[in-house]
């Protein structure tokens, strides 16, 4: 008997297939039960903690597919991460479902992402990340003054979302809600680069001439990286919105664009899994620093305090040591590590 | 993997040790900004906190036990405030929570009604004030909108020429310097100011000269600043620059020690609105934190942190004189403060059940060579119209 080594595709749909090996198969579910029964045994500020990382991986996906696979730079995705949010809690407040009320924020932002998505036709690199800079700095000028939809500087609140009267109002009941939006949205994205318009995207981003010369109208594409970017984006809002239940126009930032830009270099540009790994570790850095600080007060107490100030500091340092040393960003190393592990104990 | 084994066991004992402390220690939260956009005020003012739980730890505490202040700095950053909340809740058994600013307090409002924390913030927007939305939140000054309204009675009563009085508002376009214009400029309107112009100059701006040009040809009387002390140092500066002469009035954010040193010579005249005293005053509080900083003068932010704790602690040894403290118990307990003096160091703050407005009083210091020199308390009718604008 021979059995198969290594991984041998007979057809094309085999080789693009989501999940190649059953041991990649029996690993996620496995990796997903371990999920779903983590917070089980988790006090509230983990669970906190998974909650946000969830949303994160929403909003770092949806913008690495826009920046990381297409090629357009966006600075102005913690706005539309704001359109989402103000959306959702109008349209909640306004007595819309939340089943509703989540695809309503979605596809309002999607809108607002195409309209500034727009001069993306004549517009790249430098130039078009100014111009969603430029979105950035609108729409936060809407979320302030706009009183009859947005509350203007006093903010918005909304109730906890409910679905068929079943009421999301504990970490643990949101946990299981951001995580099943999260993981639609990541898998929503991973099929849409196995797609002639992902292939459409990546070739826009590795040279335009080259794309428009095979057929793909740069301008209709490339307005669809926006719209299906901002839709995810906007989705990811709703559902910070719902967990925090008060938005308020600070929320969504430049700073929180310059964050998801953070979590896709960190990730990886153009991986769906780097989106997810930078999510995570952006998530959860402040929280070890704290962490730390915290702990190593009790033995150094200087050291805690120069670590609280070095904070966002080392936020920057994080950023610049990854750019030096790990340029294609935790994904690339995820592969490396998979090698690795494939080749062992036979490494040359 | 014995090394994982020593970290699973230094991280269980951890955990084991959280719950064990909290039943000895009056557990509160304190979210401060230390690294973030607001620091260079959010530092003074969590050291007020922090002076102030010593000093109450060295008297006693609450009811014999000592309060455990668990700081953790969220930069200003609401999605860090979240995450620091639910550590207090869960992991900390947090009692109550001395909170900063707008970004954290308003994304906590929701939270803080829900699992019933009391919390006192250095937010005073005047929507935090109406129980009926915030049931949780307290804080221990006059609201932004009751601060230009005091500023606006005293300068109108000092008022001696016979046309109305001119007022124009310079702030930033921003949440914060937003809240209260509405209500400042109703009020200046009643009082029979002519309202001549607006101008924005954003917080972290460099430059105010064309709006202050602007502003020159509409001649106002007063000219109220409602950003932080940069950029009030800016619009000063460049007034004096234009030989542009008004009276400037700064809200509390926009004038405290460090503008002497940013605008110089020209903040003199200017007046700030201000709700605790500053350094040195001669309060029974002061001589506590004279001792406390070993006379190293400490900015008015410390002064109210320092008050913000006198005041909760006021709430918990009430409570705890009742029975067990709970969130519940800590609320009801503050709403029964009547006239509560924090040893002299804010005016007397009174909650009611339907009202965490803390007074109606702002205090209004003018700068006089590069010092905030005392001029009057104004306080006002606590009207019920006025509640939550």
């Amino acid at each position: 008997m021979h059995g198969q080594c290594g991984l041998f595709f007979r057809t094309y749909a085999g080789e693009a297939q989501l999940f190649p090996s059953r041991f990649q198969k029996i690993a996620l579910a496995l990796f997903f039960a371990a999920l779903c029964l983590a917070p089980w045994a988790m006090n509230k500020y983990l669970v906190s903690i998974l909650c946000l990382i969830n949303i994160s991986v929403i909003g770092a996906v949806s913008l690495n597919l826009l920046t990381g696979s297409c090629g357009q730079i966006s600075l102005g995705h913690g706005a539309f991460f704001g359109v989402g949010a103000y959306t959702a809690a109008y349209l909640a407040n306004l007595g819309l479902p939340f089943v509703l009320a989540l695809p309503g924020a979605g596809l309002v932002t999607a809108l607002t992402g195409m309209v500034f998505g727009l001069p993306s036709l004549r517009l790249k690199g430098i130039y078009l990340a100014i111009a969603t800079l430029a979105a950035q700095l609108i729409l936060e000028y809407v979320f302030l003054h706009w009183d009859a939809v947005t509350g203007g500087s006093g903010g918005m609140a909304l109730d906890a979302p409910s679905i068929a009267g079943f009421a999301f109002d504990t970490d643990l009941k949101m946990f299981y809600l951001t995580l099943g939006v999260a993981v639609l949205c990541v898998l929503a994205v991973s099929n849409v680069m196995r797609t002639r318009l992902g292939r459409a995207f990546v070739a826009i981003r590795d040279y335009h001439l080259s794309a428009e010369i095979v057929g793909v109208d740069l301008f209709a594409y490339k307005l669809r990286a926006f719209g299906l970017s901002s839709f995810l984006a906007g989705v990811g809002g709703a559902l910070w919105a719902s967990y925090t239940m008060y938005i308020t126009p600070e929320q969504f930032g430049i700073g929180l664009s310059v964050s998801y830009l953070a979590m896709i270099i960190i990730g990886g540009l153009g991986s769906v899994i780097g989106g997810v790994f930078g999510a995570v570790f952006i998530t959860i850095l402040p929280e070890c620093l704290n962490f730390l600080a915290q702990h190593a007060g009790a033995a150094f107490t200087d050291l805690s305090g120069a670590l609280l100030a070095m904070k966002e500091g080392v936020f920057g340092l994080v950023l610049v040591l990854f750019l030096i040393f790990e340029p294609e960003g935790l994904a690339n190393r995820w592969r490396l590590v998979k090698a690795y592990w494939k080749l062992y104990p036979f490494a040359h | 993997m014995k090394r994982m084994a020593q970290l699973l066991a230094l991280a269980w004992t951890l955990t084991l040790a959280g719950p064990a402390l909290a039943q000895e220690t009056v557990n509160i939260g304190l979210l401060s900004d230390l690294s973030g956009p607001t620091s260079a005020v959010g530092v003074p003012y969590s050291e007020g906190v922090k002076d102030a739980a010593k000093y109450l730890n060295e008297n006693g505490g609450i009811a014999g036990k000592p309060i455990n202040l668990i700081e953790v700095d969220y930069a200003y950053n609401a999605q860090q405030a979240l995450a620091a909340y639910k550590r207090f809740t869960s992991q900390d058994k947090i009692v109550a929570l001395q909170g900063w600013g707008t970004q954290d307090t308003e994304a906590l409002t929701k939270f803080v009604g829900k699992d019933q924390i009391p919390t006192l913030s250095a937010s005073y927007s005047a929507h935090l004030t109406d129980p009926a939305k915030a049931p949780y939140n307290f804080f221990v000054a006059a609201d932004y909108s009751t601060q230009i309204r005091g500023a606006l009675k005293y300068f109108k009563a000092n008022w001696k020429e016979s046309r109305p009085p001119k007022v124009a508002f310079v702030y930033p376009d921003h949440p914060y310097g937003l809240v209260p214009i509405p209500a400042a400029k109703e009020y200046a309107k009643e009082l029979g100011f002519e309202i001549v112009g607006d101008e924005t100059v954003a917080l972290n701006a460099m430059d105010a000269m064309a709006q202050m040009l602007r502003l020159q040809k509409l001649a106002p009387d007063y000219v109220w600043i409602g950003g932080t002390t940069p950029s009030a140092a800016v619009i000063m500066k460049d007034a004096q620059k234009l030989g542009f002469k008004t009276t400037f009035f700064c809200n509390i954010w926009g004038v405290d020690e460090s503008l002497f040193k940013l605008a110089g010579d020209a903040a003199n005249g200017a007046y700030s609105l201000q709700t605790a005293v500053v350094y040195g005053q001669k309060v029974p509080g002061m001589a506590v934190i004279e001792k406390m900083t070993g006379g190293a003068p400490k900015m008015t932010h410390y002064i109210r942190g320092f008050a913000s704790m006198l005041v909760m602690a006021e709430g918990l040894k009430k409570a705890a004189a009742k029975g067990p403290l709970t969130g519940p118990a800590i609320k009801d307990a503050l709403e029964t403060l009547r006239d509560y003096d924090p040893m002299g160091l804010t005016p007397p703050i009174s909650f009611f059940p339907n009202d965490h407005r803390p007074n109606m009083a702002v205090i209004i210091y003018k700068v006089e060579g590069g010092k905030m020199v005392e001029t009057a308390t104004e306080t006002l009718e606590r009207k019920p119209e006025w509640l939550g604008k």
